[in-house]
C-alpha cells in the first residue's frame, strides 16, 4: 500500500507501520520489557542516549541515623524557608492593617523605614532556604551516581545524504541555467530590502538645519537670570562667588546648553586675570561669564575653586583655570569653556552682548565649519 | 498501534495512563528521555553561565512587574507624592512613576532594587562565565559560535543595563546620558546625524526615554532570549566540555544525568540566585533615585558615575589625554572618540575574535572537549591577566574621584597613577602571570618524578638527613616516577593520595564519628591508603639518591 | 502627610523630637556656637525620646550657665571694647597672630588678614576646628575644636569688632522651603558635595567636605563665607531665606532614614559595584563551592 492510495473519501491506509519504521520498538517487544524491573529500564534506555552508568553510591541506608539526620535537615531547611515566606506575606499584606503602616513618612524612622528591608531579608532567606533544602536533598538524600556519556562527531552518512538532498533541490530548480530568474530574483531582492529598510528613514534628520548646535538662546539684550528668573545686579553677588545663570527666555533654565556660570572674581584674580585674545572685553568688570557646559563630554562644570580659580568638571576632571579664560589645565578637555560677552543694561541687569560665539559642549566633527 | 487494555506495558496508574494520552498526542517520551540522561559534568566552575542565566530570569520577573507602573515619558508634571523634599518640584513623567514605584506601590521599592541588584548580577556572573571559558580553553573548536553568542550577550547585556540605568530620568542617569549623547556626537562624520536620529534632535529632547524603553523591554531582551536559547541548544547538542581525569576523554562526558541529581542542585541554585538578589534588594539600598533628584541640565553631583560594569570606559575618558585631532579642512576627531568608542570597539572586537586569533597562532585546529588547566597554556592566561589587568585599572580610574575622597588622595595624583598604570601594570601582569605558570607546570612535573613530600625527615646512615618521598606510581631503577603528566590535577599533599585518614565529612562541622570512619576504612579496603600501606617510602627521590643503598625496612 | 514642609509648618513646642528646634530658637539671644553643637547628631536623638528629653534638660542647664556666667556679654556697647572682645583679643595674641599678625592685619605668605571677615568667617573656621591650622597643606581639615563656645564667642565679639562682616544669622536656620532648598542644593552645591552632602574630591587634593557632621548654623555660614575654596553665596545672592532651605533639606535629608535598607554611603555606582561583587558574587561563589563539595 502506498500514500498514493489515500484519496480523498478514501479509507487511508491500513493501520500498520511502513517499511522504514523501526528503532528499539523493534528491538524490544512490549512483553519483554513489561519483565524488566524499573532500575534495568531506566540504564536500557540510557544506553539508548549513550550514556552508561559507571558507578552508584546509593544514598542513605533507610532508616539509618544518618538518613534520619539529613531528613530532619532537609526538612528544617524547607521549614524554616516556609516560615520566613510566610512571615514576608504577613509583613507585606498586615503593614497598614494591624501593623503600622508600611507607607514612608519622612519624620519617622520606624516600621515604613525597616518595610522593604524585611521583606528583603524574609523573602530573601525563604528562597535562600529553598535553594539550600534542594541543594542538601541532592548531595545527602538522593544516590550519587557517576555516569558517562559518549560524545560523537558528525556522521559522514549524514552529510553526504543531506548535501545529497540540498544539491538535488537545487540541481531540479534549474536556477543555475535560468540566468533571467537568477538576475530578476537579484534585482527584486535589492529592491524589497530597500524598501522594508525605507521606513527607518523616518528617523533621519538633518542637524545642520539652522545650527541648532552652535547656538544658544543668548543673544544681544538678554538678560542673566537665575533659575528662579530674577535678574542679577553687579552688586548681587560677592568676590569669589558664582552663580549658575540662564537666559530670560521661556524654558531657558531648561535648555540644555545655555547654562552659564557668572564668576565674580576676587581682587587678586582680577589682576592675574588673562581672557582669550579677542575676548578681552568679554567681562564687565570683575565678573567673567562661562559656559556650564564642559566642552569634553557635555556635563555641567561648577566645582569651583575660588582661591585657585580652577573649574572642575565631575564626570571626567578637566580641570579649567578662570583667569586663563577658561582654559584647560588638566584632564581630557582640549578646549576652553567658551565665555559669554556680558554688559550690564539700562536698568543695571547683567545682559548678553551676544550669543557665544563658538558652540558650546563638547566637540564634534564639523564644529569648526559651521 | 491498536492497544488493548490487556496489553503489556499498558500503564495502570492514572499518572501513567495521564502521560500515554499526552505522548500518544506529542510523541515528547524520547526527547525527554535523552535529556533527562544528559550528562552534567560535576565541577563548581560549570555553574558560573547558570547564575548569568538564572538573574537573567529574575530580570525578566522583575522587569515585567516595574512595567506595570514605570511612565516613559517625559512630560513634564509637577511632584505630589509622598516623598516630602521633592513635593512641588518639576520633573518628567518618568521620574514621577520611579519614584511612585519606590514610595507609593507596596513593595515597589522592594522591586525596584531587586531587579537593579540581579541586572548588576547578571553583568557581573556573565565576566566570571566568560572568564572561566577564557582560561580553560573551553572556546576552542568546535565552540566557537557558542563563544561570539556568549560575548554578543555580554555586549547586549551592556546595552540592557545603560538602558535601564538610564530610563528614570533621575540627575545621575541624565548626566550619563549626557554623556553619551557627547560620545555619539565625536563620531566622525556621521556623528550629529546619528545624534539627531538617536535623539529625534538636539539633546535632550522628548523622545529618548521613550525609545530606550522599547530597546529595553522588548528589543534588547527578545534578541538576549532567542540568544540564550540558541546559546544552550549548541550546548546540547556539542555537550559539555569537561576537565582531564581519570576515564575522561575527548569523547566523553562524565558526571551526573539531569534528573535528579543535577536537577536538584540547579534547581537550587536558582533559589540561590533569587534569594541573594531578593534580600540584596530588600537589604541594601540602590540607585535612590528620590535622592539624586530629577534631571536638569544645569546641574550636576560630584562623583557621578555609571554601574560598575560601564566605569570601566568613564576610566578610559578620565585617563584619556586631551588629544583632539584636526584634519585638513577644519574637520575634528575629539578626544572623547578614541576612549569611549574606539576602545571597546577594539576590547570586544579582540574578545570576540580570540578563538580564530588563537587557532592562528597555534595552529591548532582539532577539535578539543577536554579543557585545559590555565598553568598549562602560560602564554593565554598570561594575556588574560593583562588583559584583566587592563581592565581594572580603567574600572579603579572610573571611581578615582571617589576613591581619592575616601583614602584623602590628590585627584590629580589618581589620573596620573591610572595613566601610568595603564601602560605599566598589564606587561607586569603578564610577567609575573608567566612565571607563575612556568613554576606551577615545574611543580607539577617534579611531584609527578620524585613523588609527593611526606613531611618525614630520616637521617641515614651516613649522617645526611633527607625528606622521604612517596612517589606517585611505580618507579624505574633511579627511584623516578614514570607517570606523564596529563593535564589533570596533580596530588600535593599526603592526604590527596589517602596519606591520611579520609576527610571528615560535613561542610561547616563533622557530620560523623570520627572513630566510625576509621573502622568503615579498616573494612573496606580501598584507595592508596589501603593498598600501599606496607609501600615503602624509599627514597628522597632526589635524582641523586639514585644510587643509595636502601635503607633497611623497619 | 498634609503639609509640605512638616519641618517649618508643624508648631514647635512640646515633644522630644522638637528639641533641636528649641535651639534654633535661642540662636536668637545670641548663642549660636552652643546651639550648634546640639544640633549634631540629633538624628540619633529623635529616635529615643528620652534621651531627646535629657539632651533637652541638658540644653536648658547650658543656656542658663552662658546666661548667668560673667564673661558671656554681647549687648552692643559702642563705647569701647567689651569684655568678650578684650578676652577675644587675649586670644587671638595668644593662638592665631603668628599667622594672621597683629590686629587681624595678616602675614604674607602665612595667613589671610581678617579684617572684614566677620564674625560668620570665624564661627565657621574655629567651630569645625579648621583654624587654628596645624600645618600648612593642601586644605585645613576639619577636626575637633580647639576652642570653647565660649572661646569661639569671644574671638567672633573681637573679629566683628574689627572690621566687620558678616554676622551670624538669627531664628530658626531650618525655616524655609524643602523643596526649594533642594532645587538650590542640587543647582549651586551638589556639583562639589555630591547629590546628598557625602563630599567630593576636588582638583589635587582638596576637597569639598562631607555635611555629616556639620550643624545648621556651619552651613549657613560657609556659604555666607565661602571658606577656602568654596565660593561665596552672598545674600543677594542666595537669600537668607534660601539658605535656611538648603539647610533644612541637607538636615532634613540627612536624618532621614533609607527607606531601601542599608544606604552604603549614599554615593551611587561605586560602592554598588563594591557590594555586587564582595556581597553578591562572592556569596553565589561560595554557594557553588558548597554544591561542588563532595557530601
Amino acid at each position: 500500500m502506498t500514500t498514493r492510495e489515500s484519496a480523498p473519501g478514501s479509507t487511508g491506509g491500513a493501520d500498520v507501520p511502513g517499511p522504514l519504521h523501526g528503532g528499539p520498538d523493534d528491538d524490544y517487544t512490549p512483553e519483554q520489557l513489561a519483565t524488566m524491573p524499573r532500575e534495568e529500564l531506566d540504564l536500557l534506555g540510557a544506553r539508548y542516549d549513550d550514556v552508561q552508568v559507571l558507578h552508584v553510591d546509593p544514598g542513605p541506608e533507610p532508616g539509618s541515623a544518618v538518613e534520619r539526620q539529613a531528613v530532619r535537615q532537609v526538612a528544617l531547611t524547607f521549614g524554616l524557608a516556609g516560615l520566613a515566606a510566610f512571615a514576608a506575606f504577613v509583613i507585606y499584606a498586615g503593614s497598614g492593617w494591624f501593623l503600622p503602616d508600611w507607607q514612608w513618612t519622612i519624620t519617622e524612622g520606624g516600621w515604613s523605614a525597616v518595610f522593604t528591608p524585611m521583606i528583603g531579608a524574609l523573602g530573601g532567606l525563604a528562597l535562600i532556604l529553598v535553594g539550600v533544602g534542594m541543594v542538601l536533598y541532592t548531595k545527602k538524600l538522593l544516590p550519587h551516581e557517576t555516569a558517562v556519556q559518549d560524545k560523537h562527531d558528525g556522521s559522514h552518512f549524514d552529510r553526504v545524504t543531506t548535501g545529497a538532498t540540498l544539491v538535488g533541490g537545487l540541481h531540479n530548480s534549474g536556477l543555475a541555467r535560468r540566468k533571467l530568474i537568477t538576475r530578476s530574483l537579484v534585482f527584486m531582492g535589492s529592491g524589497i530590502g530597500l524598501m522594508l529598510l525605507m521606513p527607518l528613514g523616518g528617523l533621519i534628520r538633518n542637524p545642520n538645519t539652522g545650527d541648532p548646535l552652535g547656538t544658544t538662546s543668548w543673544a544681544e539684550g538678554v538678560r542673566l537670570v537665575r533659575d528662579d528668573g530674577s535678574p542679577i545686579r553687579p552688586g548681587d553677588q560677592q568676590p569669589g562667588s558664582l552663580e549658575t545663570v540662564f537666559p530670560a527666555v521661556a524654558g531657558g533654565n531648561r535648555e540644555s546648553d545655555a547654562a552659564t556660570m557668572l564668576i565674580r572674581l576676587r581682587p587678586e584674580q582680577v589682576t592675574v586675570d588673562r581672557p582669550r585674545t579677542g575676548q578681552e572685553d568679554f567681562g564687565y568688570g570683575d565678573y567673567v561669564a562661562y559656559s556650564k557646559i564642559c566642552t569634553h563630554a557635555g556635563c555641567p562644570v561648577s566645582l569651583y575653586e575660588q582661591e585657585t580659580s580652577r573649574i572642575l568638571c565631575p564626570c571626567h576632571q578637566s580641570q579649567f583655570d578662570v583667569t586663563q579664560g577658561a582654559k584647560p589645565v588638566f584632564g581630557p578637555a582640549t578646549r576652553p569653556l567658551p565665555q559669554l560677552p556680558i554688559t550690564v543694561d539700562d536698568e543695571g541687569y547683567f545682559v548678553a552682548r551676544s550669543d557665544y560665539i563658538e558652540a558650546v559642549g563638547p566637540t564634534y566633527w564639523n564644529r569648526e565649519r559651521i | 498501534m491498536a492497544r488493548t487494555a490487556t496489553a503489556p506495558g499498558v500503564p495502570t496508574t492514572r499518572l501513567g495512563k495521564a502521560a500515554l494520552e499526552v505522548d500518544d498526542r506529542l510523541i515528547v517520551a524520547g526527547p525527554l528521555r535523552r535529556t533527562l540522561n544528559k550528562v552534567f559534568p560535576d565541577h563548581w566552575s560549570f555553574l558560573l553561565g547558570e547564575i548569568a542565566l538564572y538573574s537573567f530570569i529574575v530580570l525578566l520577573l522583575s522587569g515585567t512587574y516595574l512595567t506595570f507602573f514605570f511612565d516613559a515619558s517625559m512630560r513634564e508634571v509637577v511632584y505630589e507624592g509622598t516623598y516630602a523634599p521633592l513635593r512641588g518640584a518639576e520633573m518628567s513623567a518618568a521620574y514621577e512613576s520611579t519614584l511612585y514605584i519606590s514610595f507609593d506601590v507596596r513593595g515597589g521599592l522592594f522591586m525596584r532594587q531587586l531587579h537593579h541588584w540581579a541586572a548588576l548580577l547578571f553583568v557581573a556572573s556573565i565576566v566570571i562565565h566568560l572568564l572561566r571559558i577564557f582560561f580553560t580553553g573551553a572556546f576552542r573548536r568546535p565552540r566557537e559560535t557558542n563563544w561570539l553568542i556568549g560575548v554578543a550577550l555580554l555586549v547586549l547585556s551592556f546595552a540592557m543595563g545603560f538602558t535601564g540605568y538610564s530610563m528614570p530620568d533621575d540627575l545621575l542617569s541624565g548626566t550619563g546620558l549626557r554623556i553619551v549623547s557627547a560620545i555619539i556626537l565625536a563620531i566622525p562624520v556621521v556623528g550629529t546625524w546619528v545624534h539627531w536620529a538617536v535623539f529625534n534632535g538636539d539633546y535632550v529632547g522628548e523622545f529618548i526615554v521613550g525609545r530606550m524603553y522599547i530597546v529595553h523591554v522588548l528589543i534588547v531582551p527578545a534578541i538576549i532570549l532567542a540568544l540564550i536559547a540558541l546559546h544552550l541548544l549548541i550546548l546540547v547538542k556539542q555537550k559539555h566540555t569537561q576537565f582531564p581525569g581519570p576515564g575522561r576523554t575527548e569523547h566523553n562526558v562524565v558526571g551526573n544525568r539531569l534528573f535528579p541529581a543535577f536537577a536538584g542542585k540547579a534547581g537550587g541554585l536558582f533559589f540561590i540566585v533569587f534569594g541573594v538578589c531578593a534580600a540584596l534588594g530588600g537589604l541594601v539600598q540602590i540607585n535612590p533615585v528620590w535622592l539624586w533628584g530629577p534631571y536638569n541640565p544645569a546641574q550636576v553631583s560630584a562623583a557621578s558615575q555609571p554601574d560598575w560594569y560601564v566605569m570601566f570606559l568613564d576610566g578610559s575618558t578620565r585617563l584619556f589625554p586631551a588629544w583632539d585631532l584636526n584634519l585638513p579642512g577644519n574637520y575634528q576627531i575629539p578626544a572623547l572618540f578614541w576612549p569611549t568608542v574606539v576602545l571597546p570597539g577594539i576590547l570586544f572586537t579582540l574578545l570576540a575574535l580570540y578563538p580564530m586569533i588563537e587557532r592562528k597562532l597555534t595552529r591548532d585546529t582539532a577539535s578539543h572537549h577536554l579543557l585545559q588547566r590555565p598553568r598549562d597554556v602560560p602564554v593565554r592566561t598570561s594575556l588574560g591577566m593583562m588583559a584583566i589587568t587592563f581592565y581594572v585599572v580603567l574600572l579603579i580610574s572610573g571611581g578615582n574621584d571617589v576613591i581619592a575622597e575616601k583614602f584623602d588622595i590628590s585627584l590629580n595624583a589618581m589620573t596620573w597613577a591610572g595613566r601610568i598604570g595603564l601602560v605599566i601594570l598589564p606587561p607586569l601582569a603578564y610577567v609575573f602571570t608567566y612565571r607563575i605558570c612556568l613554576g606551577l607546570q615545574k611543580h607539577d612535573r617534579e611531584v609527578l618524578e620524585h613523588g609527593l613530600e611526606t613531611g618525614v625527615i630520616r637521617r641515614l646512615p651516613h649522617g645526611e638527613f633527607i625528606e622521604v618521598h612517596q612517589p606517585l606510581g611505580p618507579v624505574d631503577e633511579h627511584g623516578h616516577g614514570q607517570l606523564a603528566y596529563g593535564g589533570a590535577p596533580v596530588p600535593k599533599r599526603m592526604n590527596q593520595v589517602g596519606g591520611a585518614r579520609r576527610a571528615i565529612r560535613g561542610f561547616f562541622k563533622p557530620i560523623e564519628e570520627p572513630a566510625q570512619v576509621e573502622l568503615e576504612q579498616r573494612q573496606d579496603e580501598h584507595g592508596l591508603a589501603a593498598a600501599e600501606a606496607d609501600r615503602e617510602l624509599t627514597t628522597s627521590g632526589r635524582p641523586s639518591d639514585g644510587g643509595r643503598p636502601q635503607e633497611p625496612r623497619d | 502627610m498634609s503639609t509640605t514642609n512638616p519641618q517649618s509648618d508643624a508648631p514647635s513646642g512640646e515633644g522630644a523630637p522638637r528639641g533641636p528646634r528649641r535651639w534654633s530658637r535661642r540662636v536668637a539671644d545670641g548663642s549660636p556656637a552652643a546651639a550648634a553643637r546640639a544640633r549634631r547628631r540629633s538624628k540619633q536623638r529623635r529616635r529615643v525620646a528620652n534621651v531627646a528629653g535629657l539632651m533637652a534638660a541638658l540644653v536648658l542647664t547650658g543656656t542658663l550657665y552662658s546666661a548667668l556666667s560673667p564673661a558671656y556679654a554681647t549687648d552692643e556697647s559702642n563705647t569701647s571694647e567689651s569684655s568678650a572682645e578684650a578676652a577675644g583679643r587675649e586670644l587671638y595674641e595668644r593662638s592665631c597672630i603668628t599667622c594672621h599678625g597683629e590686629n587681624l592685619e595678616g602675614v604674607p605668605t602665612r595667613g589671610p588678614s581678617l579684617i572684614g571677615v566677620g564674625e560668620a568667617a570665624v564661627y565657621f573656621q574655629v567651630h569645625t576646628g579648621r583654624m587654628p591650622l596645624v600645618r600648612q597643606e593642601a586644605q585645613g581639615p576639619d577636626k575637633p575644636a580647639v576652642f570653647s563656645d565660649e572661646e569661639i564667642d569671644q574671638l567672633m565679639a573681637y573679629v566683628q569688632a574689627n572690621g566687620g562682616g558678616p554676622t551670624l544669622p538669627s531664628g530658626d536656620l531650618r525655616e524655609g522651603d524643602l523643596t526649594e532648598g533642594g532645587e538650590l542644593f542640587r543647582l549651586n552645591c551638589a556639583s562639589c558635595h555630591n547629590f546628598v552632602g557625602e563630599g567630593g574630591a576636588l582638583s589635587s587634593g582638596k576637597r569639598a567636605p562631607s555635611l555629616e557632621d556639620a550643624n545648621d548654623l556651619e552651613i549657613y555660614t560657609a556659604m555666607l563665607t565661602g571658606p577656602e575654596n568654596m565660593p561665596v553665596f552672598g545674600d543677594n545672592q542666595l537669600t537668607p531665606e534660601e539658605k535656611r532651605s538648603i539647610v533644612n533639606y541637607v538636615q532634613t535629608v540627612k536624618e532621614q532614614a533609607d527607606p531601601g535598607g542599608f544606604g552604603v554611603g549614599r554615593i551611587g555606582p561605586v560602592a554598588e559595584g563594591v557590594v555586587i561583587w564582595v556581597v553578591g558574587v562572592a556569596a553565589l561563589l561560595f554557594g557553588i563551592f558548597w554544591m561542588g563539595s563532595k557530601a
